[in-house]
């Protein structure tokens, strides 16, 4: 769980606009290049990348009174309290830092891409140029200094909120408990239990899964508990079944 | 370096670490000590070799003793590099001695038994639903280690046993692989449709009928054992090849 003093944002997609001067303001701290784009209707990014660590993914459909929606939903590293890629780092370099930020020491990395392949939220990516991973550091430079993120303070209409977990949490509810009272009977709040809890939690108008959102995401040591158990039992398995068939056919005068 | 994905040296990796340690595996089995002392070189040579492409293979290669002084367990990634050292240690010790200690055997071949399973807890311990979706990612490349052992032994002039062990872990193989697809598909649609019908099918149908198909047939009826052993091992490339990527099919690395 994250300590209460630690760092959080607050996401509202009843808030945002989908403006995107959150992803626009990130580019522009963290001096990330432009990447080429396809028209797909915008000119957005698809995904994440090494120079895209924030972008709006925008979400369509009918509810279920008939009305069309249009929401948004920021996607971007969550700080997880257990976070998968912390976990599958073999050397350390992706760790936790004091206010529960995951960054990743660019001096130690190397380059093995294991994080990019463990985390559930497809935050963390491979960076050619440099040979080492990239992801959102919460604006660490910022924050360390009493600034707030850039994505923060480029929100226009306090979608974005950044301060100290235990307060923002308290904050989520209340506004939760609001839509809800507004009628918004699906409002829930994202990054409670996901994770071991996220440093960034999500205040979302419909169930997480209409925003693509990993439902139940396992943790590291959980996937590799049941990996091992599995490998386990399959080098137990086949290895007796190897034995059984060499014995057999010893057994049998073939032999070498 | 490729795009970033895990490409084609840890395909290559894959495949050598589990061809080899799978042969050194498989002539412990029996009692022939030239057999084994074989197995033993093949799996040195896997080790080595294969230790030599995950390190080309890094972003940093040069700091590649990062690993060596970390000590993360919970890591798949830290594990299996820590087992590759000490399995070519172990390795390196049973090609210098003439009489091989029965413990230093065993050790040999725990550790050589984890080399070969690692990977496949690898790639289950990822959000990547192809890999993760299903248990059987072990499995798959345990069999396979089996039969491209017992393969490459045969291939080296090894018989009896080794064409029992290729023909009855290849069945077992095909039978996981079916498997596997469809326990992954609700999850990894896209992935199973590459390799039925997609970018990814040469690989599949080329490793369901080559690679597996004709050397059961070939063995099943003791023809042509050096070709069906060839088959085989071309076979196991080409699976690590289109299971590496076809799990990361539609993703930004």
């Amino acid at each position: 769980m994250p300590k209460p003093e630690d760092f959080a944002i607050l996401f509202d997609t009843s808030y945002c606009t989908g403006c995107r001067a959150c992803q626009v303001g990130c580019k522009q701290w963290n001096d990330l290049p432009a990447t080429e784009t396809q028209n797909t209707g915008s000119y957005d990014p698809l995904t994440l990348s090494a120079h895209t660590w924030l972008k709006m993914s925008f979400f369509e459909g009918l509810d279920k009174e008939g009305e069309v929606y249009w929401d948004f939903v920021r996607t971007s590293c969550m700080h997880c309290s257990d976070a998968a890629c912390v976990d599958a780092c073999p050397t350390g370099a992706m760790n936790y830092r004091p206010g529960g930020v995951v960054t990743v020491d660019q001096d130690w990395c190397i380059g093995c891409r294991n994080c990019v392949q463990a985390c559930p939220y497809d935050a963390v990516h491979y960076d050619e140029e440099k040979g080492v991973v990239q992801k959102c550091t919460l604006c660490y430079d910022r924050v360390a200094n009493g600034l707030e993120p850039a994505c923060v303070k480029a929100c226009p209409t306090g979608a974005l909120r950044f301060g100290r977990y235990a307060e923002l949490r308290a904050a989520a509810e209340k506004r939760v408990r609001a839509l809800k009272a507004d009628g918004f009977s699906e409002a829930n709040l994202y990054g409670l239990k996901e994770m071991g809890g996220t440093h960034v939690i999500y205040v979302l108008l419909r169930h997480p899964s209409t925003y693509d959102l990993p439902l139940n995401p396992k943790t590291q040591k959980e996937k590799v508990a049941v990996g091992w158990l599995s490998a386990g039992i399959a080098a137990a398995t086949l290895g007796g079944l190897s034995w059984i068939i060499a014995r057999r056919e010893e057994l049998s005068g073939g032999e070498s | 370096m490729n795009g970033g994905e895990w490409g084609i040296y840890i395909v290559l990796y894959f495949w050598l670490a589990a061809m080899g340690g799978g042969a050194f595996l498989v002539s412990l089995l029996g009692k022939n000590p030239s057999t084994q002392r074989l197995g033993a070189w093949m799996a040195f040579f896997g080790v080595v070799v294969g230790a030599l492409l995950l390190i080309v293979d890094l972003g940093q290669p040069l700091r590649f003793w990062h690993l060596l002084v970390s000590f993360k367990p919970v890591s798949v990634m830290w594990l299996g590099s820590a087992v590759l050292a000490l399995d070519g240690v172990a390795l390196f010790l049973l090609l210098l001695l003439k009489e091989w200690p029965r413990w230093l055997v065993w050790t040999a071949a725990v550790l050589t038994l984890l080399v070969v399973g690692y990977t496949g807890v690898l790639l289950m311990a990822t959000a990547k639903p192809f890999w993760s979706a299903s248990p059987l990612m072990p499995w798959l490349f345990l069999a396979s280690a089996y039969t491209t052992g017992a393969a490459l032994l045969a291939l080296f002039g090894a018989n009896g046993r080794v064409h029992q062990i290729a023909l009855w872990m290849g069945i077992i193989e095909g039978i996981l692989l079916l498997l596997h697809l469809v326990w992954t598909y609700p999850a990894a649609g896209r992935a199973v449709r590459a390799l039925l019908t997609g970018e990814l099918a040469w690989a599949f149908w080329g490793f369901v009928l080559f690679g597996l198909l004709v050397p059961l047939y070939l063995e099943a009826r003791r023809q042509s054992p050096l070709l069906a052993a060839v088959l085989v091992l071309l076979g196991g490339l080409l699976l690590r090849y289109f299971v590496v990527y076809a799990g990361q099919i539609g993703y930004v690395i």
